[in-house]
């Protein structure tokens, strides 16, 4: 278990957005979080990676507790994540947008940066160099100088991956990673998902579009801040609990 | 792949053109004291470069999205600690003029924390208010600060027969401050600051800590500030409230905003342009709000960017011309 979640739980005022929810992460899977609009999927998130903090509720990462920590601390311990809207430094260049995130590693005293000693120029070039692998990767390579803010929406939303994979993370955590994405940038996007996973990152990736099923091993549905079914991708499809929640009630499958 | 530059700045283009600039700026100053000998171009000469230093700061702290609107009173923490030491208990200048700088630090980094949970207008408000409360305790405490008539009769760093010393001494310090900020800016640390400024939840998730930086930062700018002040007033032997109030504040940022937030050179451009060249048509002195004023007009509608993207802008401006005839033809 990379991630496990117990009886996590949000208010806001006298509205649960996220209630008792139960869920784990197995290392080296993807994780669907499915649900309609509003159902508390970017809650979950923003509560996951310490945006904001849980009213009740344990989260631990590799058998640590993690419970209100904040986001840097998050971040530092490898849990990497992206943004559903605005999901980069707008007036960075691409290049510079993966650099800016590679923080994780012991960066160079202030003498060093100061004086701009051997030691930091190849500290950063070093950062350079694997941030232009992962532009590569990811596809973006060709517009590395170019302004974040300038790029098509789908690239922007790519290049949000991107930086969250500069901080090298065991688990990676997808906010509606395909939304507004035209075909072929689904199937590149869905392509850098499997790669990831296949270089031992866990993912928990939330969507309601339902094509990003096919990639998960496993899907946990929530409605209204509370778990309604989980099980493999198969099973979610045939789980008439998560039709209804969809669809609403008047279109029973039994009907 | 391996030949490309480590550019953690814009481009590597502006930076060179930046570098032009700075090191013909600083020759030309070195030279001004051998063709001009009016102590009164000296002097304009000498409160420039204290205000550059000052502006400087204050555009460091802006580039981490913070809006302090109390520079000029850490500028005052710096000159009234400093002075007083001097005067009452009889020490160097030399001495108290880094202890005032590290003073004003010490107070950056102490309001940094509370600080650094606001944003926005939120933070300019509670700062406006700090800085005059500042400049409240100083009027308070009248007996020891000369009140609201300022403080006067600072022992100075080199006497007040010439001001030649002194403004080598500014010139020196306003080159190796500004050089300081200069290499902050483009390491690691100002692309964190300029990130948090950005978007600060897209830097929380990459692990930057928005609050250290941020607190980091608002040292680093009072301890220019507060080395700025320091020094003046060992160079002007008195010092007044009217110096750092809020309207000096304002001032300050005024240099910022003409000069341009978005470019390192910025500040020293817009105080070269704002404060020295008035000075040279002191006759119309009462209309120098409204034509500042007006300058601030034409730099917000038709150079947003500020002074120092004007020579850009004018070539774009040329080009656009140029392809636009070679189109029609």
């Amino acid at each position: 278990m990379i991630l496990e979640v117990e009886g996590l739980t949000k208010q806001f005022g006298g509205l649960a957005a996220v209630s008792d929810l139960k869920f784990n992460v197995i290392e080296g899977e993807i994780l669907g979080l499915i649900g309609p609009n509003g159902a508390g999927k970017s809650t979950v998130f923003n509560l996951l990676t310490g945006v904001i903090t849980p009213t009740k509720g344990k989260v631990s990462y590799k058998g640590k507790n993690i419970t209100g920590k904040r986001q840097h601390e998050v971040a530092k311990l490898g849990i990497g994540r992206t943004f559903q809207l605005n999901p980069l430094f707008p007036n960075f260049t691409v290049l510079q947008n993966v650099v800016a995130s590679f923080q994780l590693r012991p960066s160079s005293g202030f003498s060093d940066t100061f004086f701009n000693t051997k030691k930091y120029r190849d500290h950063e070039k070093h950062i350079q160099e694997q941030s232009l692998e992962i532009l590569k990767m990811v596809g973006l390579y060709k517009v590395r100088n170019e302004l974040a803010n300038s790029q098509p929406h789908g690239y922007q939303k790519m290049l949000g991956i991107a930086r969250a994979l500069a901080v090298k993370p065991d688990l990676l955590l997808l906010d509606e990673p395909i939304a507004g994405m035209n075909p072929d940038e689904i199937d590149n996007t869905l392509e850098v998902i499997q790669k990831t996973q296949a270089s031992g990152v866990s993912i928990v990736l939330v969507e309601h579009n339902m094509r990003i099923m096919e990639l998960c091993n496993r899907v946990v549905v929530i409605n209204f801040g509370q778990k309604i079914a989980e099980g493999t991708p198969k099973e979610i499809r045939e789980n008439k609990e998560v039709v209804r929640a969809y669809l609403g009630g008047a279109y029973d499958t039994e009907r | 792949m391996s030949n490309e530059r480590i550019s953690t700045n814009i481009s590597s283009w502006n930076r060179n053109y930046q570098f032009i600039i700075y090191a013909a700026l600083i020759v030309v100053l070195a030279l001004i004291p051998v063709f001009i000998s009016s102590p009164f171009i000296i002097h304009i000469c000498i409160l420039t470069l204290v205000y550059i230093i000052a502006t400087t700061s204050l555009r460091l702290v802006m580039t981490s999205g913070q809006f302090p609107l109390a520079h000029a009173a850490f500028m005052g923490i710096g000159a009234y600690s400093s002075a007083m030491l001097s005067k009452y208990w009889g020490w160097s200048p030399w001495l108290t003029i880094p202890i005032g700088a590290i003073l004003a630090m010490g107070l950056g980094v102490f309001i940094g924390f509370p600080f650094s949970k606001l944003r926005t207008f939120y933070y300019a408000m509670v700062s406006v208010f700090f800085g005059a409360g500042i400049v409240q305790v100083i009027v308070a405490f009248g007996k020891y600060t000369g009140g609201s008539g300022g403080l006067a009769g600072i022992p100075t760093l080199f006497g007040a027969a010439s001001k030649i010393p002194y403004f080598y001494f500014f010139l020196a310090l306003a080159v190796v401050s500004v050089l300081i900020m200069y290499r902050l800016e483009f390491s690691r640390f100002g692309l964190n600051l300029k990130a948090i400024d950005q978007s600060y939840l897209v830097a929380g998730s990459i692990g930057i800590n928005e609050a250290r930086n941020r607190v980091i930062v608002l040292g680093i700018g009072c301890f220019f500030a507060g080395l700025a002040g320091a020094a003046y007033s060992a160079y002007n032997m008195g010092i007044s409230p009217t110096n750092i109030d809020m309207t000096a504040t304002l001032w300050l940022v005024l240099y910022v905003v003409v000069g341009g937030m978005g470019n390192f050179a910025g500040p020293i451009i817009g105080t070269i342009f704002l404060y020295m060249v008035p000075q040279f048509y002191r006759g119309l002195k009462e209309y120098t709000p409204f034509l500042t004023a007006a300058l601030l007009f034409i730099v917000i509608f038709f150079i947003p960017k500020g002074i120092v993207s004007l020579p850009k802008l004018i070539w774009q401006k040329l080009k656009g011309r140029k392809t636009k005839r070679e189109i029609s033809q």
